[in-house]
């Protein structure tokens, strides 16, 4: 379904007027995952999680390395909060969102009401979205990126927020798509969903794939003194 | 994306993007005439009141020209920075760059048809009566919104790749005001002058094709007008395949900036 192989990336980013600060992200990954997978990815802050999202979805492409997508699998990134505009409401963002996502304004216009529903916000769902908390945000992101259909989805710690009663709510409706064909891609700190969910995980620090297995296995070895979340940046 | 899809977005993130911009202001969709309104006070003020201009009906030549312009400038200075503006989205899914630009032109458009129904009732109230001529208004518009088109979406790809971009066409802008005769008539000049002012300047030769039609009731030069708008749609396509053709560097430097 989703292969990266080689896979490496930097990029500049000035610190200071006249430098070109170069930022090494990632370094000669190369990873698989075949259809209905659900890959879990670990890592510390700022390890290149987001990046390797990015990349699998297309949205940047790799300095070095191939990223093969199955032709014409379509693809979406769920992230926190970022892509609302917020002077509209919820409605109208999660109308975009899924029009942004290749879905028909009639499609996108009649899945509304079920997104209001899957997101419990009620009234404020009318209201703009620069009147939400980020776990009403996180709620509007989850369900307007759940509800459109797509090949592969990639999590990126959505699933981290909101109360826990929304949280087990889109734990369940993520099993419940898992049962079937969904491909799954899923960046998480929070261990407990990543054994729940995941079939396989992958560890990466500062850029390289450190370990890759069972879930258990791979969480194991990050959480282990030397690993990635003992050590101090 | 299908071509259908892609004109539905552009039309639909207009939309909420003018839905949102309604709800920040008090007095919302009003300010779609009163800015254009105030735009014409200040002239009054100025060029009326304290210049005493003496060119006949000089606040309707004024408004000709300016409103045009402004159509022209701040669609092209807010599209210049609409793919900036829009981190969050660029760095969420993969979709065509040239979105961002060209929905909004597609607001300016919106709020453009205001301003000139204004203009039109100004006219006709100075006695000014639309004739057969006044059919040239729409290709005139057409090559305008094609100019637009054409300047924002290299504008707005120069910006992504280098930031600093953005304050040369700031400075570009303020330019084209003083050279392409909103305050001024090239038709004033020395021949010569006009001749060359109205041949290198697409933009004076467009707002002159405004006033020959609607003050003067004569038809503007359909060739000149239909090389201006070959060259702005060409340009315009050229603009939409490097936006393409560089889609995902954009994004990279989009979410890096």
């Amino acid at each position: 379904m989703l292969e990266l192989v080689g896979v490496s990336h930097h990029y500049m980013a000035r610190k200071s007027s006249f430098d070109h600060g170069l930022h090494h992200v990632l370094d000669n990954v190369s990873l698989r995952v075949m259809p209905g997978d659900t890959l879990g990815i670990v890592g510390r802050n700022g390890a290149g999680k987001t990046t390797m999202l990015r990349l699998m979805a297309g949205i940047i492409e790799p300095r070095q390395g191939l990223i093969r997508r199955r032709a014409g699998a379509s693809c979406a990134l769920l992230s926190l909060g970022l892509g609302f505009q917020d002077s509209l409401s919820g409605r109208d963002n999660a109308l975009l969102s899924a029009m942004l996502q290749g879905v028909s304004k009639r499609d996108a216009l009649a899945s509304l009401d079920e997104i209001r529903e899957f997101t419990e916000l009620g009234d404020s769902f009318e209201e703009p979205v620069k009147t939400y908390s980020s776990g009403m945000r996180a709620r509007l992101g989850f369900a307007s990126g759940l509800l459109t259909r797509v090949d592969i989805l990639l999590i990126d710690e959505v699933l981290s927020v909101g109360d826990a009663q929304f949280r087990d709510k889109a734990l369940g409706a993520m099993q419940q798509r898992l049962g079937g064909e969904q491909t799954v891609v899923f960046v998480s700190h929070a261990e407990g969903q990543l054994k729940a969910l995941c079939d396989r995980a992958v560890w990466i620090e500062q850029g390289q794939l450190r370990a890759e297995g069972a879930p258990e296995e791979v969480i194991a070895r990050y959480r282990q003194p030397g690993g990635g979340s003992a050590r101090r940046p | 994306m299908t071509l259908s899809h892609y004109a539905t977005l552009i039309d639909t993130m207009a939309r909420l993007s003018l839905k949102a911009d309604a709800s920040r202001y008090f007095f919302g969709y009003v300010w779609w005439v009163l800015e254009p309104l105030l735009y014409v006070l200040v002239f009054y003020v100025v060029f009326e009141l304290i210049l005493q201009n003496r060119k006949e009906d000089f606040v309707v030549f004024l408004m000709c020209g300016q409103l045009a312009f402004v159509w022209f400038s701040k669609s092209l200075n807010q599209a210049s920075r609409s793919i900036l503006g829009s981190k969050g989205l660029v760095g969420r899914v993969d979709i065509p760059k040239s979105l961002f630009p060209l929905a909004t032109i597609q607001e300016g458009l919106y709020k453009q048809a205001a301003v000139f129904l204004l203009l039109f009732v100004v006219l006709f109230a100075k006695g000014y009566t639309p004739s057969l001529v006044w059919g040239w208004l729409l290709p005139v518009m057409l090559v305008n919104y094609l100019l637009i088109v054409a300047c924002s979406l290299f504008a707005a790809y120069l910006v992504c790749w280098v930031f600093d971009f953005h304050v040369f066409i700031s400075m570009a802008t303020i330019f084209l005001m003083f050279t392409s005769g909103v305050f001024w008539d090239p038709r004033d000049l020395d021949p010569a002058m006009t001749y060359w002012v109205l041949t290198l300047n697409p933009l004076a030769f467009l707002l002159d094709a405004y006033r020959q039609i609607m003050l003067a009731g004569v038809a503007p030069n359909a060739v000149h007008l239909a090389i201006v708008g070959g060259v702005a749609l060409l340009a315009a396509l050229a603009g939409l395949f490097l936006l393409r053709r560089h889609s995902r560097f954009i994004a990279l430097r989009v979410i890096t900036s």
